[in-house]
């Protein structure tokens, strides 16, 4: 159990800096994600934590430590790779036993904490196999009882469910999730999947191009992005943004508040920021339109009905102008492609981004 | 669809036995001949049946026996050339293997550069470099002792067997490395507990390769040691050839028992041999 603190942190090879001054402190027992596109540094920040990587610039604490010259055994801290990397020519016992037996640990000892991980996962039967000889979420959970025996103060996860089936990356998702219940281990854990983002942490941290685009607990991002980036990041399907103008009349509390885009007026309610005329990025989350009698009219392109909801493609417009919105509805429609709907929209439920800079306003 | 698929598998079939029985025929028969010498009386030895008429194997116990001028040293001999081969093999595997994870796993610098100049050496042919060797021997004062042939056959082998062993290792996962770096090892622990258990099987191939060279290497030997009680087998067998009338049966038989071992090694080892050998020689 630890904190762990990020100080100003940069990262360059050789002239080429992808780490942009990064800051940010995780508490005990927290379970954050690191999430970005690839390529943004979530996977080099999580590897100078782990001290597989040098720090160009900045600090690393673990336990108001500084770690930067620290070796990765000395730490304190597991990891879970990937790709797994179980030692292949080792059993499943041997290979969480592993770093017990270099620590020199007690022989009972090292079996008791052995055999407490492989109840904890489920790992009893498999204990004298070998890697080859298991599945691939099998062989993922004996990583994570690699780690899980030595006891860390903290757990590092880089990607590891994106060798896995998608229903596999489901059942896998919520077993770490109930281990960082049961456990309570500062957990760090870094994916590209916004939704394992969304489903795991107790905070996210969204990384983009070497700097951090926001932090906060999932439902935050989701409803209050801080910029364009976040907004589309997170979310699936992802949320609906076109260009329009920022339309503000009357002052104080009367004052009303909408954006004019494609030919219409689009809702904004309880909007501090942003002056009459100003260019602005609008957007609406796809389970936040709704359909109507009357309102914005839209052309139906396409419906996947999955069962328990429905998506629908729509386009307002057409030709160079024409606008696609993806709308997701709780039950069914009646709707045919080619048929107009039309669309209701909640202003307090809208989204609007400075044209400019993308930042919320 | 069945029935051409069969045809084209016959057809290959043909194809690859009209090159195989050519090339089989073309490896036994001069071993064949061997083994008829080997096994043929003195004066019927060369008389050109493809059996001899009175198989014998006489001509075996006479050098087990050591019953000829020749053969005064043969198991010295022969247990030289099981020493020196033997030697060959380990230093070499010990040189290569540190090399390549130094090289492949630590990534020492200058790496590239080594890997670089062990290709090189390759550039000019051992025999060229028998005469410079002999004078390298001669300045250390290690001519006539069976560590000159030791050294000089550990340097012909050793940079091909680094380069072997470097690809295989490029080709273990480096987040194995790192997995055990976070599990508390050492370098030296990495080596011993993750590297060297993976590499078994390229370990294998390139410690016999080293082996059967030694074993089978004639003109250095033949040049780097001169007293009969030093020299190898290999360089016995030349001697055979030094008198007009050779006794063709005993060079024969000798040849043969010289010939078993690598046989035998190769055999045993053959798994690891082709793959072990052409790790690396390909993207995968």
């Amino acid at each position: 159990m630890a904190t762990v603190s990020f100080r100003k942190i940069e990262k360059a090879y050789g002239p080429v800096k992808v780490i942009h001054g990064i800051g940010f402190d995780i508490a005990d027992g927290e379970f954050v994600v690191l999430v970005g596109p690839s390529g943004c540094g979530k996977s080099t920040l999580l590897r100078m934590l782990a001290g597989l990587e040098e720090i160009t610039a900045g600090e690393i604490l673990i336990d108001d430590k500084v770690v930067n010259d620290l070796e990765s055994k000395d730490r304190d801290i597991a990891m879970v790779f990937q790709s797994y990397a179980l030692y292949p020519h080792m059993t499943v016992r041997d290979n969480m036993a592993f770093s017990l037996k270099l620590r020199k640990a007690d022989a009972r000892l090292t079996a008791e904490r052995v055999d407490n991980a492989a109840r904890i996962l489920n790992l009893g039967p498999l204990l004298d196999r070998f890697p080859k000889e298991l599945s691939g979420g099998q062989r993922q959970r004996v990583a994570m009882g690699r780690a899980i025996v030595r006891d860390p103060k903290v757990f590092l996860f880089d990607e590891p469910l994106s060798n896995l089936d998608a229903k596999l990356r489901v059942a896998m998702r919520a077993e770490i999730k109930a281990l960082h219940q049961r456990l309570k281990t500062t957990t760090v854990y870094v994916t590209h999947d916004q939704i394992e983002a969304m489903t795991m942490a107790d905070r996210i941290v969204v990384m983009h191009d070497g700097i951090i685009e926001q932090i906060g607990t999932p439902l935050e991002l989701y409803d209050h992005p801080g910029n364009l980036f976040v907004a589309q990041f997170i979310g699936s399907p992802s949320m609906n943004v076109f260009d329009g103008v920022l339309q503000r009349e009357g002052a104080g509390a009367t004052s009303t508040t909408a954006v004019s885009a494609l030919g219409s007026l689009w809702p904004v309610a309880g909007l501090a920021g942003g002056s009459h005329g100003q260019k602005v990025h609008y957007g609406i989350r796809p389970g936040d339109l709704t359909l109507a009698d009357a309102g914005i009219a839209a052309e139906v392109v396409v419906v996947e009905p999955t069962g328990a909801e429905t998506e629908l493609l729509l386009q307002i417009g057409s030709g160079a102008t024409a606008q696609q919105l993806i709308l997701v509805m709780h039950g069914r429609t009646n709707a045919q492609p080619g048929d107009t709907v039309h669309l209701a929209i909640d202003g307090a439920k809208a989204h609007v981004f400075d044209g400019q800079g993308g930042q919320r306003l | 669809m069945s029935r051409r698929l069969t045809l084209k598998k016959i057809s290959l079939e043909a194809q690859l036995l009209l090159v195989g029985i050519p090339v089989l025929l073309w490896t036994l028969v001069p071993i064949y001949h061997m083994f008829l010498f080997a096994i043929s009386e003195r004066d019927t030895a060369t008389s050109g049946r493809l059996w001899p008429k009175n198989p014998t194997l006489q001509n075996f116990e006479i050098v087990f026996q050591k019953k000829h001028f020749y053969l005064d040293h043969f198991w010295q001999q022969l247990f030289n050339s099981l020493w020196i081969a033997v030697a060959v093999g380990a230093l070499t595997l010990f040189i290569a293997t540190c090399a390549a994870f130094a090289i492949s796993r630590l990534r020492v610098r200058g790496g590239r550069t080594v890997m670089n100049l062990a290709l090189f050496t390759y550039f000019i042919p051992a025999a060229f470099l028998a005469v410079p060797m002999y004078k390298t021997m001669s300045n250390y004062g290690l001519l006539n002792n069976q560590w000159s042939l030791i050294l000089a056959m550990v340097t012909i082998a050793s940079p091909y067997c680094i380069w072997v062993l470097k690809q295989a290792s490029d080709k273990l996962p480096l987040e194995l490395d790192e997995a055990a770096r976070m599990d508390g090892a050492s370098p030296l622990q990495l080596f011993w507990l993750v590297y060297l258990p993976l590499m078994v099987p390229s370990l294998v191939a390139v410690g016999t390769y080293s082996l059967l060279l030694a074993w089978n290497e004639y003109l250095y030997a033949f040049l780097l040691l001169s007293n009969d009680k030093d020299v190898t087998l290999s360089v016995a067998l030349g001697n055979f050839l030094s008198a007009d009338d050779s006794p063709w049966e005993l060079l024969m038989a000798t040849g043969l028992i010289y010939a078993a071992p690598p046989a035998a090694i190769y055999y045993t080892f053959k798994r690891y041999m082709v793959g072990g050998l052409t790790a690396g020689a390909v993207k995968s």
